[in-house]
């Protein structure tokens, strides 16, 4: 518009100049033509911005709006990511302390997963050799099939023939011909067998589980009750090993109070070492005593009878010695004497012999009388005297001045000393020592003592020396004389009369042989040997 | 002579054992005993009834027979006999105990075991017994 006013004014003011300004004018109007069609167009092109403008205003205002909204989103967005920050910053502490511990147990882990790795390569060789293993399990537990199917059948097999055996023991145990009895560790009947109820008079049912040493009472040779600790059936359960009583004869009391003389043997049941019980096996032996009486019996008469022939052996060569049949020559007396010393021995044989029958009979008759021992003693000192000066024995004796008078045997007391002083002498060698004494023990008995340094009773047959007609194998070659039977006959008179007699020996240093005698003697004892006989006929 | 015949003295031997009974009789008459033998109790009996002079008996106690020479002894020494005092010498070999003391006890002057005693023994005591019981 502004160019418009500036170019009328200029054209009134200069005339001449209109023409050329017209000419100008008409370049400029051209111009301007253009221009104004210029213009139209940029003003329709302003228009279209105008409305283009428009159009944005009113998309610029809904963007405002979409801003300010969006602003607000963001505004509660920022508070969220501040308080999301928050969280994040107490979520990356925690992790920060996690990521410690985790490096920790990371550490932890690996070691582990070192270990687990060693572990892994130990379990393959393990693996491996259970492999192995597995395998030959697999075959063997084949076999063991095999095997087990085997052993089923034997077992069967044997169960059966078991059978048979435990009813044929059944069998055997109940038809042993001696009373068999088992008891358990206190004693009371486990089973008893046939004989035994044969024998005693009890049926198993009345005494099974009861005490054996109660329902059997048990008397020795004298009638006494033997105790319940003496019992052989005790003192086995208590631990000694195995006692039989076959030289220590006794009675077993029947149901009915009746008894007979009984042998028996007794020994524990042990099981994995321990005492579980005992069994007593016995028999009766009435038969057998008869018999053994029988047999004395028949050594008296034969002794009674082999002295008639021995009395006239003895006789004629006294009689030839004597010079009743005419002289004899020196040559023949020696002869003679010779077949009398054999025949006085053979006579103190049969004696011998008959002392012994007696004793077994009981018919050995005691006649006690106050007896001086010491000078019993020193008679047979006296008589041995020859034989011990011949053999340069040195004897030597002491004998206590308290010695009182004993009422006993003297003849039978002579036989006891006279017995061990003649082993002491005849089983010394040359130069060897004998040595006696007597003193009181307790002031109620005798205790003699005889020792020797003689041969010595061998250890292995000590326990047989009492035994009739037994002797030492260390003497049997050295002398020829002894029977066998003093001791045997010597301890029997000293039992007899409540006494004990018993040696200690060790071969080639001596023996030492004690007796003792009480001054009174108890009375139970009394002529023991007689009652026994004298019982057992009952 | 007289004294010497007074002085000898018949006995009676009963024993059955022949070589003994020889064994005695030669030693007793070698002593200067008249011996006579008997080898029972009954014949015993029968010579002690009919030889008068017997002045002792040497008797045997196991004899054949039923009767020992125990049975003998107590009917010797029984209440009624004549033989009451006669001397009794028991030679056996029976020497049991009981025996002795019942031959003791009805009262024999001796008992002698035979194979215990040497002959010339028992002789020489039987005649210092009768030589004792004549003081």
């Amino acid at each position: 518009m502004k160019p418009d006013k500036r170019t009328d004014t200029l054209a009134d003011g200069i005339a001449r100049k209109l023409e050329a300004l017209a000419n100008e004018k008409e370049g400029i109007r051209r111009k301007l033509v253009v221009t104004a069609k210029q213009l139209a167009v940029t003003a329709k092109e302003k228009e279209s911005t105008r409305r283009k403008l428009v159009v944005t205003a009113k998309q610029l205002a809904v963007t405002a709006k979409e801003k300010e909204s969006t602003r607000r989103k963001l505004e509660v967005t920022a508070k969220q990511l501040a308080v999301t920050a928050k969280e994040k910053e107490s979520t990356r502490r925690k992790l920060v302390v996690t990521a410690k511990t985790l490096a920790v147990t990371a550490k932890e882990k690996e070691s582990t997963r070192r270990k687990l790795e060693v572990t892994a390569k130990q379990l393959a060789v393990t693996a491996k050799e259970k492999e192995s293993a597995r395998r030959k399990l697999v075959v063997t537990a084949e076999k063991l099939k095999s095997l087990y199917e085997t052993l089923e059948k034997k077992v069967s097999e044997r169960t059966k023939d078991l059978e048979q055996i435990r009813s044929k023991s059944e069998a055997i145990l109940a038809s042993i011909g001696d009373g068999l009895v088992v008891v358990d560790k206190e004693g009371r009947i486990n089973y008893i067998n046939k004989s035994f109820e044969e024998m005693l008079g009890w049926k198993a049912e009345e005494i099974i589980g009861k005490s054996m040493v109660q329902v059997v009472p048990r008397e020795d040779i004298h009638g006494t009750k033997v105790s319940f600790k003496e019992r052989i059936l005790t003192q086995v359960l208590s631990g000694e090993k195995f006692v039989a009583n076959l030289t220590n004869p006794f009675y077993y009391i029947r149901k009915d109070t009746s008894r007979f003389p009984t042998s028996s043997i007794v020994a524990p049941v042990i099981l994995d070492g321990k005492t579980v019980g005992a069994v007593e096996v016995f028999r009766d032996i009435t038969k057998e005593k008869e018999i053994d009486k029988a047999k004395t019996e028949f050594v008296s008469l034969a002794s009674h009878q082999l002295r008639t022939p021995l009395s006239t052996v003895n006789w004629y060569s006294e009689m030839l010695l004597a010079g009743d049949a005419g002289k004899v020559t020196p040559d023949q007396k020696k002869y003679l004497e010779e077949i009398y010393a054999g025949n006085q021995r053979m006579v103190e044989l049969v004696n011998t012999l008959l002392d012994v029958s007696r004793i077994e009979l009981g018919t050995l008759i005691i006649e006690s009388k106050p007896t001086n021992i010491v000078k019993l003693t020193q008679s047979v000192l006296d008589e041995h005297k020859l034989l011990i000066t011949e053999k340069r024995i040195i004897l030597t004796s002491s004998f206590s001045k308290k010695i009182p008078l004993i009422k006993t045997d003297p003849k039978l007391l002579r036989m006891v000393i006279q017995n061990i002083v003649s082993n002491a002498v005849k089983y010394t060698s040359d130069g060897g020592k004998i040595y006696i004494s007597t003193v009181m023990i307790d002031g109620s008995d005798i205790l003699m003592k005889i020792r020797d340094t003689g041969y010595g009773i061998p250890k292995d047959q000590q326990n047989k020396i009492f035994t009739k007609l037994f002797r030492a194998d260390n003497v049997i070659g050295k002398d020829t004389e002894g029977t066998g039977l003093g001791l045997y006959i010597a301890r029997s008179i000293v039992e007899q009369a409540g006494g004990k007699l018993w040696f200690d020996s060790t071969e080639n240093r001596g023996s030492i042989f004690y007796v003792t005698l009480p001054l009174h003697k108890p009375k139970k004892d009394n002529d023991a040997s007689a009652r026994l006989y004298q019982r057992s006929n009952n | 002579m007289k004294d010497k015949l007074k002085m000898t003295k018949t006995i009676l031997v009963i024993e059955d054992e022949r070589p003994l009974i020889q064994a005695i009789q030669t030693k007793l008459e070698s002593n200067g005993f008249i011996v006579v033998t008997a080898r029972t109790i009954d014949q015993g009996l029968d010579y002690l009834e009919n030889i008068e002079k017997i002045d002792a008996i040497w008797l045997d106690h196991y004899l054949p027979g039923e009767k020992t020479g125990l049975d003998f002894v107590a009917y010797l020494k029984g209440p009624k006999s004549k033989w009451a005092k006669m001397p009794i010498f028991i030679v056996s070999n029976t020497a049991s105990s009981g025996n002795v003391r019942s031959y003791m006890s009805l009262g024999v002057s001796k008992y002698c075991v035979k194979a215990e005693h040497r002959l010339d023994q028992i002789v020489k005591d039987l005649k210092a017994f009768l030589d004792d019981s004549e003081k």
